[in-house]
């Protein structure tokens, strides 16, 4: 049997290139209409009168008393309304939308819009912990004493998903239903939220995905938001209706990645980190979400790569007047990655030892103990991947001549990601199910996930063609619709390939074994490792089946005069089980460490006074082709007994080793020390001028 | 919905501009995202528009003994190909926007657009270019230092017609543009530098320095361009930071979304300070 | 109102419509192509790209006045063609296409930078396609797209 890694075409290269493939945007239904959402124009405060224009016939006005069901978006913190009831707790809150046939008309109505207030004080200091963790390892604390100790401080800012396609959906009534056709990563998350909405019953709610043009995160939780608002507008008109953002209004108000400050302490003995201390604050904006997983998931990684024996670690959410943030490929990860990874660096530095050497001592090895007292079960292979990513980019020597020059740098990222959802995730609160399907001589996927361009579709088609031995024409897999596939979760976590490929792999094994039979379903459900032991408000255990890996090193040179960036090239390795398939995976790892890269030095985006100031494509900068540098990518297969050939998480690891990569580079090149990102060029210039080498 | 007027040659549109009120529209690259309203919706103008891409006469490039004339509906990427068009502006019209706005946008429209991050104007100002207007009462020419007033104001009637930028055949040594932008393409600038001189026997015979984005307009000062004419390179080069601080007081950006007011004079006074450095 | 004529994938086309629409509404719209997509609406992503008289222009940045008389071609038509054949192949191979959304505008790109200059090197391959943005891939396999189509189309530009 051929390798499963040799690539094969995309499927849907075809549709794309051509233009075909459609879009949210590109449907157009008989009769629809369109809404436009009526906004706060306050951070803080109390809605004391709206007074709408008159509306001529055929346009409706639609808000919280519309909601037949529970005014609450579900997710994991529900706190956030579907259209708020008078309370304002950010700018351009949603509070309504207007309806109807012609966005002139429309446009002219909701400018006429007036809203009285009662305004507030805003709130953007961050000092309301809505969700405050805490936990040890080891003797915690009480392992500090008498130890030096070390510190330093750590932020990162904003980053805005900028997927291509702005957020939407298309709604529309079908006889007791409403349907949704949206751009969006979990057409469960959406359903089950529009049914809590609605009060419907499972069966009057049906959510399509249309073709999804990049997502990245931002469309895991925030379509819920709209799904909600749509789905009561369509249950109130009876019509089609489309809401699709535009592109300052999708960069004003979608969630993004969360800013956080990191506070280390390490406490030293002979050259090694014995306890760790870390206050983590990110910055939740107005409504929690899912913000309380993302700081979990970066406590979790709060030692980064590394081996530490006791740990006293703590974070909180902090609840601003500012937009909500939410998802965003990395999940708390690359905030956390940032800080310990420059905070290795700079202890290393400070103690008079390379930092390279100091990280290989505090390198974690397999059936070490994890943060949380879990267990590396599988091989570590970074120090075989660390060998390779110094062989292929001359890292030592580089690093030693550029210590001698001015304005160049490399920079050495080491990190893992955890795949999957974290503890028992999976097992009580997602309960994947997938479906395979024969008719004939054609086999059917039924799931839930969505190829938002990291090339699911591919990579599934492919997976059960060769468990089954057929050819990949016979598999269909056609873009999720809640009507017809069982809710295999969201499309989320790195958890496709591992997990939900995974149960589609056994499904595939007993499918072959009845082969013979004409039309049949095979259905399963997941099954967690028996290891797994998580406990969530203690923060012990695995926190994750399994872990990718990955090593990047960045060259940069800052220019002397303007003190911007160009990145010279980059050399990663990574760890990811077994690629399905070696080019939808070397996609991924480019376009992730773009991200990471940008994330590092590029994309600068803040808000004043609860404003986002970089509001459009033109002020918020992700780099061009002009910005990117060649990249050069290896795979060590490390096969994982649970994942679909040994597949593990492919989609966030990329993402994660980018920017503490540049920024170590940046921080060699200006002989400075780098405490935030994105280094700047305006931040360059205050170092050069104030900071400490 | 506003009047659009689509003249199909300069004598129709001159006599449109005098019978009526309207906005001139060239590549529209600046006025269609100024005024964009949403998705699927004509664009929002607050006046009557003029489409003047397809007045032919205007697309013209060509030269005599001392200036060199591009037609005011000619494309950036045509003035870039044009082998006519000095260097420097060449080299600054490649550093901006994208190959799909420079097949469209046009020279004229990014001085008429007279904004303080307006990229041409940075090496225009330094070649002291001229702007040829047209009314149906006639011709008149004006320094583009002149015809820009401020923050988007122009002296422009509103009957004329940028139909030319007219600019002087210069020899230098050697000319310069810098722009720092956020990222190295498809961006508005932070700020700019162009520089320019002409050496004859080490003597400077010529020497031009203009800087974008850090005023409401270019900042050019020939006052102080003229304390250098006549002086040796090395005389100029020993002047180093005595030249920066002249410069300084006329450098006063502002705080923004690309940047800030520190970073943006820093940046312009040490690119001044590397030009002299390196003249050779 | 005013008619606009202009030739639209090969057919001539005549509009009596506000010439002060986007050139982008009128073709996703009046005629229902819907290979050019809105990213941002302000010309700075590139998805909307066609081809004006041949060379790459932004579709949400082009008022219809200013397509009078002039030929357009968008992705739809453009895929009819064989160096769109070798474009797609080439995209394919390469691993260009993820999301998808940047790939008409990126398809758009690459045919008005091979039909200028046959042979580009790196470095003007990333000038021909620095007014659109990809999220998704990090640009490398595009370039390297854009290398192999220029290879591969050998003659056909
Ligand atoms: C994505 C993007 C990137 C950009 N990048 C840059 C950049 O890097 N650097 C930069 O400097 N600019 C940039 N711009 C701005 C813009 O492209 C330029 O200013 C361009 O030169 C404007 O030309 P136009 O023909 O499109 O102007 P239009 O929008 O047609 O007109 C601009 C102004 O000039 C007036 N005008 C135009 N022609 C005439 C005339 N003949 N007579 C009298 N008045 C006239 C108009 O009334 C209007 O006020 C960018 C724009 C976009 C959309
Ligand atoms: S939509 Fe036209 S350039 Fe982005
Ligand atoms: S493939 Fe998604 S934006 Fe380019």
């Amino acid at each position: 049997m051929k390798d499963i890694s040799i690539s094969i075409n995309k499927v849907d290269n075809e549709d794309k290139c051509s233009g075909k493939a459609k879009y949210v945007a590109d449907y157009k239904l008989e009769g629809m209409l369109y809404a436009f959402t009526v906004r706060s124009q306050i951070a803080k405060g109390e809605i004391l009168k709206i007074e709408y224009p008159e509306l001529p016939n055929g346009y409706y006005v639609v808000d919280y008393k519309d909601v037949p069901g529970k005014n609450i978006v579900k997710v994991i913190y529900e706190d956030m309304p579907v259209f708020t009831t008078g309370k304002i707790t950010y700018l351009y809150e949603p509070i309504s939308l207007i309806i109807g046939p012609e966005k002139q008309v429309l446009n002219d109505l909701l400018k006429q819009v007036k809203i009285t207030y009662k305004e507030e004080e805003p709130v953007f200091e961050w000092t309301d912990s809505v969700v405050h963790y805490h936990f040890d390892k080891g003797l915690g604390e009480k392992a500090f004493q008498g130890l030096e100790k070390v510190e330093y401080d750590y932020k990162t800012s904003y980053q805005e998903q900028a997927y291509i396609e702005t957020q939407g959906f298309i709604g529309y009534p079908e006889k007791d239903k409403v349907t949704l056709l949206g751009s969006i990563q979990c057409p469960y998350y959406v359903k089950n939220a529009v049914v809590q909405a609605l009060g419907e019953k499972e069966d009057n709610v049906r959510v399509i995905q249309a073709t999804v043009g990049g997502a990245f995160g931002g469309k895991e939780e925030y379509p819920s938001l709209i799904g909600c608002q749509l789905a009561v507008a369509v249950k109130k008109i009876k019509k089609p209706i489309q809401l699709i953002f535009e592109r300052e209004e999708d960069m004003l108000v979608t969630t993004k990645r969360h800013p956080s400050r990191v506070h280390f302490e390490g406490y030293v003995l002979d050259n090694k980190i014995h306890g760790l201390k870390a206050v983590v604050g990110i910055d939740g904006g107005a409504n929690i979400g899912l913000s309380g997983v993302v700081l979990s998931r970066a406590l979790i990684a709060c030692t980064g790569a590394y081996k530490i024996d006791n740990l006293d670690i703590s974070g909180d959410v902090f609840r601003t007047n500012t937009v909500p943030n939410g998802a965003f490929r990395g999940f708390g990860a690359p905030q956390m990655f940032f800080a310990v990874e420059m905070f290795f660096e700079h202890v290393a530095k400070k103690l008079g030892i390379d930092p390279l050497e100091f990280k290989l001592n505090h390198l974690a090895k397999q059936n070490d103990f994890t943060s949380t007292m879990g267990i590396f079960r599988d091989p570590v292979l970074m120090p075989e991947m660390i060998t390779k990513v110094i062989e292929t980019s001359d890292y030592l020597n580089k690093r030693k001549e550029y210590e001698k020059s001015e304005f160049k740098g490399v920079g050495m990222s080491l990190f893992f990601h955890g795949c999957g959802f974290t503890g028992s995730g999976e097992q009580n609160h997602i309960k994947a199910k997938v479906k395979l399907k024969k008719d004939k001589d054609k086999v059917y996927i039924l799931i839930a996930a969505v190829d938002m361009g990291q090339g699911v579709k591919t990579s599934f088609r492919k997976l059960v063609s060769h468990i089954l031995e057929i050819d990949i024409e016979r598999v269909i897999f056609d873009n999720p619709d809640t009507d017809f596939v069982p809710d295999s979760g969201p499309t989320v976590a790195s958890r496709t390939m591992m997990i939900v490929g995974g149960i589609v792999a056994r499904a595939a094994k007993e499918m072959k074994d009845r082969f013979d039979e004409e039309s049949f379903v095979v259905e399963k459900q997941y099954v967690q490792p028996e290891y797994i032991k998580y406990d969530e408000a203690t923060f012990k255990g695995d926190a994750y089946p399994a872990y990718s890996w990955g090593v990047n090193v960045v060259e940069v040179e800052v220019d002397k005069d303007t003190y911007q960036v160009s990145i010279k090239k980059t050399w990663s390795v990574y760890d990811i089980g077994k690629a399905i398939d070696e080019r939808i995976v070397m996609g991924q790892a480019d376009g992730g460490l773009a991200q990471g890269l940008a994330y590092g030095y590029l994309e600068v985006m803040e808000h004043k006074q609860g404003k986002i100031m970089q509001k459009n494509m033109t002020d918020y900068i992700i780099p061009t082709a002009m910005d990117m540098c060649p990249m050069e990518t290896y795979l060590f297969d490390n096969p994982y007994a649970f994942g679909p050939y040994g597949a593990k998480g492919v989609g966030e690891l990329s993402l994660i080793g980018g920017a503490p990569a540049v920024a170590m580079a940046i921080e060699q090149a200006i002989k400075r020390r780098v405490f935030k990102i994105p280094v700047t060029p305006e931040y360059i210039m205050e170092l050069i001028n104030n900071g400490e080498n | 919905m506003v009047t659009s007027y689509i003249p199909l040659n300069l004598d129709e549109c001159l006599k449109i501009l005098s019978d009526k009120q309207v906005r001139i529209v060239a590549g529209g690259t600046d006025m269609l995202i100024q005024n964009r309203s949403h998705t699927s919706m004509p664009i929002g103008f607050k006046s009557d528009v003029c489409y003047i891409s397809n007045i032919e006469e205007l697309k013209k490039i060509y030269e005599d003994e001392t200036f060199v004339y591009i037609g005011s509906v000619c494309s950036l990427e045509a003035i870039m190909e044009s082998e006519l068009v000095p260097e420097l502006l060449k080299n600054t019209i490649l550093e901006m926007a994208s190959p799909a706005i420079r097949h469209t946008a046009t020279l004229a429209g990014n001085i008429g657009n007279a904004s303080p991050a307006g990229d041409s104007l940075v090496p225009l100002y330094l070649l002291d270019a001229l702007v040829e207007k047209r009314s149906i009462k006639g011709v008149s020419k004006v320094a583009l230092s002149d015809f820009i007033t401020g923050v988007r104001k122009i002296d422009l009637e509103k009957d004329e017609l940028i139909t030319k930028v007219i600019i002087p055949k210069i020899s230098f040594t050697k000319s310069y543009f810098k722009k720092v932008g956020p990222r190295l393409s498809d961006a508005i600038s932070k700020l700019s530098f162009a520089g320019a001189y002409k050496l004859e026997n080490d003597l400077v015979k010529d020497i031009r320095i203009a800087f974008g984005s850090v005023n409401v307009t270019v900042v050019r000062r020939r006052d102080l361009e003229e304390r250098l004419i006549g002086k040796t390179k090395d005389e100029v080069k020993k002047m180093v930071s005595e030249i920066v601080d002249w410069y300084e007081e006329f450098i006063k950006p502002i705080d923004d979304q690309r940047s800030n007011k520190e970073y943006r004079k820093s940046i312009s006074l040490k690119l001044l300070r590397s030009f002299i450095e390196n003249i050779e | 109102m005013a008619k606009i004529k202009f030739k639209l994938n090969g057919e001539i086309k005549e509009l009596d419509t506000d010439p002060s629409r986007r050139l982008l509404d009128v073709l996703r719209d009046d005629f229902n192509l819907t290979g050019p997509k809105e990213g941002c609406g302000e010309g700075e992503c590139g998805a909307c790209a066609v081809l004006m008289n041949k060379e790459i222009v932004n579709s949400c940045s082009v008022p219809l006045a200013n397509v009078l008389n002039k030929e357009i071609i968008t992705i739809e038509g453009f895929s009819k063609t064989k160096r769109y054949q070798v474009i797609k192949d080439s995209f394919a191979k390469a691993g260009g296409v993820q999301c998808g959304f940047c790939t008409p505008g990126m398809i758009i790109a690459t045919e008005s930078l091979l039909n200028k200059n046959p042979h580009p090197n790196e470095f003007e391959i990333k000038i021909g396609l620095s007014g659109n943005l990809c999220r998704c891939t990090g640009y490398n396999l595009i370039i390297e797209a854009v290398k192999l189509a220029a290879e591969a189309g050998e003659g056909l530009w």
